[in-house]
C-alpha cells in the first residue's frame, strides 16, 4: 500500500524513550465522532480529545462525495455530528483494478484510519473503508464511542490521581490545586458508587434501595451524589431515572 | 439558509421534537405511511411514536423500511426534510428499539458524543 507508519519524515534522529512510549500508548483504535476529531488538539505529532491521546480512529458515516484521482480516492464522510470529514484512501497503483473500488455516495461506511491535520484542516488517512452490510453496526458504533471515551477519560483521571489515592473509588488525597473534583470523589459519592457497583441485578440499584442501605444520608444527598456520578460517567440510568448501574460492572 | 449538511444535526427521537423546534436534526424511523400527494410521510421511532416528515418536492421514488431523515424541526413539531436515506435491511433487519436506546445514551452522555 501507499502508506506506512515509519517516522521517516520527521528528520530527527531515532526517537527518545519518551517518544517511543508515547507512540506505543496511542496504538489503540478509538471509535470517534467527526465532531470529536475536529475538536482534537494537536500536541506535537499526536492528537488529544479532552486530554485522551488518539491516533488510529474509526468513524461510521455516510459517503456524501467520492472523487477518484490517480493515486488516491478522496471521500467526504458524514456522521451528522459536524460537517462531512475528508477521508483519503491511497490507491495501490501497482495493483490492477480490484482492491480500491470507489464506494458510491449514499453508502454507510466504517472507516479505520489515522487522524491528520494539515494547514489547520483535519482529515483521515484511511487504511480500511468498509461499506456496512448490517446497519446495526452503525448503532453499535454509537454505543462504542460513548463507552470508549467514558472509559478512556476515567482511566486518565484515575492515573492522574497519583499513588496516594485508592484505585477503585478514588477516595484519597487531592493531588493538586484544581477546581474540578478530578482527584477523587467525596465520601458520600464513593459510598453511593460502591453500592451501585456491587449490585448484581440487571436493572441496577434504585434510589430507594440506596436510601435503605445508607441510613445516614438524606434522599437529597443521595440524589446529588447520583447526579454527579452520572455526569462523570461512573454510572448510568437503566429502566428509569430511579435505577442505576455502574459503567464498571462486568 | 445555509446547507444544514455542513453542520451538526442532532440525532433525536419523536419525544425530543418539541425541545428542538427550529433546529437541524437527524431522525431515523420506520415508514408507516405516505400521503397520496407524496409530500408528506410518517415514520415511527423505536418507541413506536410517530413523526411527520414534510418534503418541499413530492417523492420521486418508492421508499420503504427504515428511513434516516435530515431536516429542521418546524413549529408544528414536524420535520421539514432536506435529505433522506434508506437503511439497507437486505442482509439483516435494523433494530430500531436498540437505536432508540442509543439515542437516549448519547443525549445523557452528550459530553462523550458531541454534536458540533
Amino acid at each position: 500500500g501507499g502508506y506506512t507508519q515509519s517516522p521517516g519524515g520527521f528528520g530527527s534522529p531515532a526517537g527518545t524513550q519518551a517518544e517511543k512510549k508515547q507512540r506505543t500508548r496511542s496504538q489503540n483504535i478509538v471509535p470517534c465522532t467527526v465532531s470529536q476529531l475536529l475538536a482534537a488538539e494537536q500536541v506535537d505529532e499526536s492528537f488529544r480529545i479532552r486530554d485522551v491521546e488518539i491516533s488510529q480512529v474509526t468513524i461510521v458515516g455516510i459517503v456524501r462525495h467520492a472523487e477518484k484521482a490517480p493515486t488516491n480516492i478522496l471521500y467526504k464522510v458524514d456522521d451528522m455530528t459536524a460537517a462531512p470529514m475528508d477521508v483519503r484512501q491511497w490507491v495501490d497503483t501497482d495493483e490492477a483494478g480490484g482492491e480500491n473500488v470507489v464506494v458510491p455516495p449514499g453508502t454507510y461506511v466504517k472507516v479505520a484510519g489515522h487522524l491528520r491535520s494539515f494547514q489547520n484542516k483535519k482529515s483521515l488517512v484511511a487504511f480500511k473503508i468498509m461499506p456496512l452490510e448490517n446497519m446495526n453496526e452503525f448503532t453499535t458504533h454509537i454505543l462504542e464511542i460513548v463507552n470508549a471515551h467514558v472509559v478512556l477519560r476515567r482511566n486518565l483521571m484515575e492515573a492522574s490521581r497519583g499513588p496516594q489515592a485508592f484505585p477503585s473509588t478514588g477516595v484519597g488525597g487531592y493531588g493538586g490545586v484544581c477546581s474540578l473534583p478530578l482527584n477523587g470523589l467525596t465520601a458520600h459519592q464513593s459510598q453511593v458508587l460502591n453500592l451501585i457497583k456491587n449490585c448484581p441485578v440487571p436493572e441496577g440499584m434504585s434510589l430507594q434501595e440506596l436510601k435503605a442501605q445508607l441510613h445516614s444520608m438524606s434522599m437529597s444527598t443521595i440524589k446529588q451524589a447520583v447526579e454527579f456520578l452520572s455526569s462523570e460517567g461512573h454510572i448510568y440510568s437503566t429502566v428509569d431515572d430511579d435505577h442505576y448501574k455502574s459503567t464498571d460492572a462486568e | 439558509m445555509g446547507d444544514i449538511h455542513e453542520g451538526p444535526r442532532k440525532r433525536i427521537a419523536t419525544a425530543h421534537l418539541a425541545q428542538h423546534i427550529g433546529q437541524p436534526v437527524c431522525f431515523v424511523g420506520r415508514l408507516e405511511k405516505i400521503h397520496p400527494n407524496g409530500k408528506l410521510f410518517v415514520l415511527s421511532d423505536g418507541e413506536g411514536k410517530h413523526t411527520t416528515v414534510e418534503l418541499s418536492e413530492p417523492l420521486d421514488e418508492e421508499i420503504s423500511g427504515v428511513i434516516e431523515v435530515v431536516g429542521r424541526v418546524t413549529n408544528q413539531a414536524t420535520i421539514m426534510c432536506m435529505s433522506y436515506v434508506q437503511f439497507r435491511e437486505d442482509k439483516s433487519p435494523f433494530d430500531l428499539e436498540l437505536y432508540n436506546e442509543a439515542i437516549k445514551i448519547i443525549h445523557e452522555f452528550h459530553e462523550y458524543f458531541p454534536f458540533g
